[in-house]
């Protein structure tokens, strides 16, 4: 059974990075994924943390954290309006193409309440 | 009624973590101080200190704020200056003892100890806030 989820928010700057990569890779062992995508969750949240401070409406990163049975959902917002997209384009690397659209099992834009609210989700289908 | 996300208000160097009450999520918060204390270079001492004052904090809503109901936790970190202000909050019974247990229990005696000041909003309906602060660098470190 899933738990409800855990809202992390953290003021745009220099703690963002530190602060979110770990809480994502607890969630994400916590989840039971194999180490491979407990390290991608990871570089997921590093990239959210690099990126998102330039797309959100306010002066805080705020993500949403949902772990079950081998599977991890990002919800990061609220974004100002096309920012949802915007952050993934930006996680592009050169020479590598975009990491977070290649990462990802699920990738949705939400709008609500007129801000953007971008999911990720991380997942392994694999036999334990 | 104490309300988490609006009793305290945000400020540029906040880090805000709302989770369900339950003990697994202490080791988060844990976690969250550990990455906080790398990245502003925190004394060893002001760490260890500061974790065991805030693990007391939240395992106390876990074990007493909602009787068994599903609730959150809510934690603010605030550094500010040379203080570090950590901030639980919880919407269920407040603070003080369970029924399961005869008295007040070490957890406040030891937040006092711990902290360089602390102070305790609660209320029988609507939760309790708890408010530490905690010095950046020891006196050792040449603190003025």
């Amino acid at each position: 059974m899933s738990e409800p989820p855990t809202q992390v928010s953290i003021a745009a700057g220099p703690l963002v990075g530190p602060v979110l990569r770990r809480v994502v890779g607890m969630f994400a062992a916590r989840a039971d994924l194999p180490l491979d995508r407990l390290d991608d969750a990871v570089l997921v949240a590093d990239l959210v943390a690099a990126r998102a401070p330039s797309h959100v409406t306010d002066t805080t990163v705020d993500v949403e954290l949902s772990s079950g049975s081998r599977s991890l959902e990002l919800t990061v917002g609220p974004l100002r309006s096309g920012g949802g997209r915007a952050l993934v384009v930006d996680a592009a690397v050169p020479g590598v193409g975009n990491v977070i659209e290649q990462l990802a099992d699920g990738l949705d834009i939400e709008t609500r309440d007129g801000h953007e609210f971008l999911h990720v989700r991380l997942a392994y289908d694999g036999t334990p | 009624m104490l309300s988490p996300r609006s009793s305290v208000p945000p400020r540029d160097t906040d880090i805000r973590l709302t989770l369900p009450a339950r003990a697994e999520n202490v080791a988060v918060v844990r976690h969250v101080l550990g990455a906080l204390a790398e990245a502003l270079n925190l004394d060893r001492a002001v760490v260890d200190d500061m974790r065991l004052a805030v693990t007391e904090a939240c395992t106390n809503v876990v074990r007493h704020a909602y009787g068994g109901r599903e609730g959150t936790i809510d934690v603010v970190v605030r550094p500010r200056g040379e203080l570090l202000e950590v901030v639980v909050t919880d919407e269920g019974r407040g603070l003080g003892p369970s029924p399961d247990t005869a008295g007040p229990g070490l957890g406040l005696a030891l937040i006092e100890a711990l902290t360089h000041s602390f102070e305790v909003e609660r209320s029988d309906h609507a939760g309790s806030r708890l408010v530490m602060s905690f010095r950046r660098l020891t006196p050792s470190m040449g603190m003025a």
